[in-house]
């Protein structure tokens, strides 16, 4: 009887032993930063570069049809269901709240986790289990400043830039359905811009922030948290992916709950 | 503490470090500056250990292990990370960055924590290729390069501060004898202002028998009780 509440038990413990491992994680990540050092910071800036190049760049198309399909489908299912009991103007905050504020930043992430989460993760297992990051320590490299830190703010600045183009191109798809359900483009543009607050902008470039600091974390954390060698590193992929993909739906909650 | 005989402190101390598998005793041995020290014992023996616990790398649960008469794990993270800066250290398994090119890999720590001007790292890092004869490979990355040319990468980045004090793990496995002596007169230095050269602390499971005349001491582990194969 007790078996399934041991089992319960263990595996809140164990849940819980990660996610505090992240937040010490998170904490000596922030603490590295003041410690970069002068000639560091021009080497980790290049980093950020690369990443924002291999996270944000190469992701725009992938952004781009993902929006372009789904915001096409959603809004002009909207504009011809609203638009048989006349309610038009409801369809402006329909797009505002569901793609521009909710599930396009979702979205976004999931499909940056897909991508890129799972190569840091590949990455920095790899790193570790070839004994490169321990090489970094003992030549008086932080692997926070090297490894960390490039990827932490790549992610963050990567998931916004890609979050303001999946609902630009949003409203640019949602423009050309709304066009072809016989509602006109003056007017699409009118309620879908009525409807956009600057609380709706700030969420949504706060949803970047924190879903990039999500998945620049956790992918990290797993990373570098593989052990015994090669074989762990899928492992440490799958733990890393499904984490990721939890925490940004509960961030997304928090949001709501915090609004 | 043991002192050569102009006084010096050693550069490199152990006491009382047990190692794995052999709980009947413990390992201490000191090097003094200027001095080629080999440790050697078999992969069970944790030989392999002893230049991370010196870098504070791995804990030493009991012992203490001193360089330049400094424990490394009393100082800060960002002193520990600056006091390595001052050694020279390749790892067993060479521990190079796999998406670097080996030219890279040795411009790294020189990069990260020196404030050279970049004319003066590509200066050093070309006077290192040439000494390593790695000019014509620079530009491979670790998985194309040969395992002669990845420990040549490694021991010229290892060398990148020019330090006082190398440590090598296991820096001769799959080498020939004659690589394996080039490594090491390399890794020594040339002459300094006193006569002395650079002092290099070895662990392997076995030196070359080539080498064994080149360098101070050789000392085998057995059990971890230190048995001075020659001095």
């Amino acid at each position: 009887m007790s078996d399934p509440i041991a089992g319960i038990g263990r595996s809140t413990a164990r849940w819980l032993t990660r996610v505090g491992g992240l937040a010490r994680f998170a904490f000596n990540a922030v603490r590295a930063i003041p410690s970069l050092p002068g000639a560091g910071r021009r080497v980790a800036g290049r980093l950020l570069l690369n990443q924002i190049r291999f996270t944000a760049l190469e992701a725009v198309g992938l952004v781009v049809l993902l929006s372009g399909i789904f915001s096409f489908l959603v809004i002009s299912m909207a504009v011809r269901e609203l638009g048989k009991v006349g309610a038009f103007d409801l369809i402006g905050r329909l797009i505002v709240i569901v793609i521009v504020r909710e599930l396009g930043p979702i979205l976004t992430a999931l499909a940056v986790v897909g991508r890129s989460g799972t190569a840091i993760t590949a990455e920095l297992a790899t790193n570790t289990v070839l004994k490169e990051v321990r090489a970094l320590e003992g030549m008086g490299i932080d692997p926070y400043h090297y490894l960390v830190l490039p990827r932490l703010f790549g992610c963050i600045v990567s998931v916004t830039i890609l979050i303001v183009l999946f609902d630009t191109v949003s409203l640019i798809a949602g423009y050309l359905a709304a066009g072809a359900e016989g509602m006109s483009g003056g007017r699409y543009l009118g309620v879908v811009l009525a409807s956009l607050t600057t609380s709706d902008v700030a969420v949504t470039f706060g949803k970047g922030i924190l879903f990039g600091a999500v998945i620049g974390l956790w992918p990290s954390f797993h990373g570098l948290a593989v052990k015994r060698g090669p074989t762990e590193i899928p492992q440490a992929v799958i733990r890393s992916t499904v984490g990721s993909i939890v925490m940004i739906f509960v961030v997304s909650a928090l949001f709501v709950l915090v609004q | 503490m043991r002192a050569s005989a102009d006084g010096a402190v050693p550069f490199l101390s152990f006491q009382g470090i047990p190692l794995t598998g052999s709980a009947a005793g413990t390992f201490a041995l000191e090097v003094l500056p200027h001095e080629s020290v080999v440790v050697v014992g078999d992969e069970n023996s944790g030989v392999d250990s002893l230049s991370a616990i010196a870098l504070g790398l791995e804990p030493a649960v009991i012992g203490t292990a001193l360089v330049f008469g400094t424990d490394i794990t009393t100082l800060s993270r960002v002193d520990q990370l600056a006091f390595r800066r001052r050694l020279g250290y390749l790892p067993a398994g060479d521990g190079l960055l796999s998406n670097l090119s080996l030219r890279d890999n040795i411009r790294l720590p020189l990069r990260f924590g020196s404030n050279f001007k970049p004319d003066e790292i590509e200066g050093r890092v070309e006077v290192i290729l040439a000494l390593l004869r790695l000019t014509r490979a620079a530009q491979e990355r670790p998985a194309q390069a040969n395992e002669e040319q990845r420990r040549r990468a490694a021991l010229g980045r290892a060398l990148a501060f020019d330090p006082e004090l190398v440590l090598l793990e296991q820096p001769f496995v799959g080498l020939t004898d004659r690589v394996s002596a080039e490594i090491l007169e390399i890794a020594r230095g040339g002459e300094l202002g006193n006569g002395g050269r650079r002092t290099v602390f070895i662990t392997g499971q076995d030196i070359p028998m080539l080498l064994r005349n080149r360098v101070e001491r050789v000392v085998a582990i057995a059990d971890s009780r230190r048995m001075p194969v020659r001095l």
